[in-house]
């Protein structure tokens, strides 16, 4: 075999590989991104009124057994409805001291008719009035890893790195609904749904590749929430 | 030979160190401390003597299972919520060791509080990723003439808030306080409904 055959033979091996890296990457790539559906059903087109003491908590509900709304959701959601928003917000541990045991998961208000039974308490609705609170926003819905599959072993190599692969579906699911405190009423609600795929390489260091589902659904419920406020 | 000798006596020293490692580490001793929020509620207008024995404020629940020993120390946290919801629920609170025997005289009521059981799971042992505690406390309420009126038990439950596995001192330590806090929201809202205890209301 000659020269040229030979560099042709191994250009040509060069540019499988490349081939099978490129679409190895942007399987990858895909597979990270995270696909969301944010719906949302005002009460009025108009904005709603926040006067500049006025504030807004957010709440995660915590009643059912078989999940509960993590706090760093409802943390995530706050701090951008605070920060990105210019929205006064009352952190929600924050809160649950201030009326405990009102809020507490068992004994929280699931409607606007036990909400009003819970305000009809003299000293629940002197500490609302206190702290000016305006607008509650329940968040109802969790995070769930749906599939996995693949495997991985680490430090049984002799370079002591790890070797295999791993991924799996992570799916969000929250609701969220505005209660206004002042008229009692239900004001509107915002729905997110996310999913996405995350994939844990080892080839020697795990190289992870994390979909971030969750901080896209809070991404999304949040500037939806934005919306629905104007601060004067 | 010098240098043997130290050899053997840092491989022993490694030795015993691996040991001790092992021994502690299937062992869990955690100790409660949680500071509880003030309690949002106007008092009702009696007076009551509240019994926290020995057994109460020193309580220590322990769990030895497939050589792995669990030890979670929750009578000093225990004991200052159950002091901070009676002094906020009724107009004076008497704390007391032992129940008198005599009538409780100026006392219109007499409580004894006391736990039932204590259970809890690990995520090893359930398809769930979070540790899980059960407390069941006994309320024992006497009227002003030492008569039993109720034996109410409150069934509390705390979990741990996050899936991501923490230290397991830390993930029971944060399942032992939310069911605290979850006993003081039940107690605080529930007395007043429990039959026996809103007939006496009536009648007082």
């Amino acid at each position: 075999m000659s020269l040229s055959n030979k560099i042709n033979d191994l250009l040509k091996m060069a540019s499988k590989f490349l081939f099978f890296l490129i679409t190895i990457i942007l399987f990858l790539i895909s597979g990270c991104s995270t696909s969301t559906v944010v719906d949302e059903q005002k009460s009025s087109n108009a904005n709603l009124n926040l006067e500049s003491e006025e504030k807004i908590v957010v709440m995660g509900r915590r009643h059912g057994n078989s999940y509960e709304t993590e706090p760093n959701f409802i943390n995530c959601i706050s701090n951008n409805i605070a920060g990105i928003g210019k929205l006064n917000v009352i952190k929600e541990q924050h809160f649950l001291d201030k009326f405990y045991p009102w809020f507490e998961p068992r004994v929280a208000p699931l409607s606007l008719k036990n909400m009003k039974n819970t305000l009809n308490k003299p000293i629940v609705i002197k500490q609302v009035q206190d702290l000016r609170i305006r607008y509650m926003v329940w968040v109802d819905g969790s995070t769930e890893t749906t599939k996995e599959s693949g495997s991985m072993t680490c430090g049984m190599a002799p370079s002591g790195g790890c070797f295999g692969f791993k991924s799996w579906d992570k799916t969000s699911s929250y609701e969220a609904t505005i209660w206004d405190l002042k008229h009692l009423i239900e004001k509107g609600k915002v729905k997110v749904d996310s999913k996405g795929s995350s994939y844990l390489i080892g080839i020697g260091p795990p190289i992870p590749l994390i979909a971030q589902v969750q901080g896209v659904a809070c991404e999304g419920i949040s500037d939806r929430l934005r919306g629905f406020f104007s601060n004067k | 030979m010098d240098h043997v000798i130290v050899m053997i006596k840092r491989i022993l020293l490694a030795a015993s160190i691996y040991v001790c490692a092992l021994t502690a580490g299937c062992s869990t001793h955690v100790v409660v401390m949680s500071e509880h929020p003030s309690i949002l509620i106007k008092p009702l207008p009696y007076k009551i003597g509240l019994v926290l024995n020995n057994s109460f404020t020193n309580y220590s629940f322990t769990r030895e299972k497939d050589d792995e020993k669990i030890i979670i120390s929750l009578g000093d946290s225990q004991t200052e919520l159950f002091k901070k919801i009676f002094d906020s629920m009724f107009l004076e609170a008497t704390r007391f060791q032992s129940k008198l025997l005599a009538k409780t005289g100026s006392l219109d009521l007499f409580v004894i509080a006391s736990v039932d059981e204590l259970q809890l799971s690990l995520p090893k042992e359930t398809s769930v990723n979070v540790f899980e505690i059960w407390i069941k406390y006994k309320l024992e309420i006497f009227d002003q003439d030492g008569s039993l009126i109720t034996e109410w038990l409150v069934s509390s439950y705390g979990r741990t808030q996050t899936r991501f596995l923490k230290s397991q001192e830390r993930a029971l330590n944060q399942a032992t306080k939310a069911a605290l806090r979850d006993a003081g929201a039940q107690i605080i809202v529930g007395l007043k409904t429990v039959p026996a205890i809103r007939d006496w209301v009536d009648k007082k």
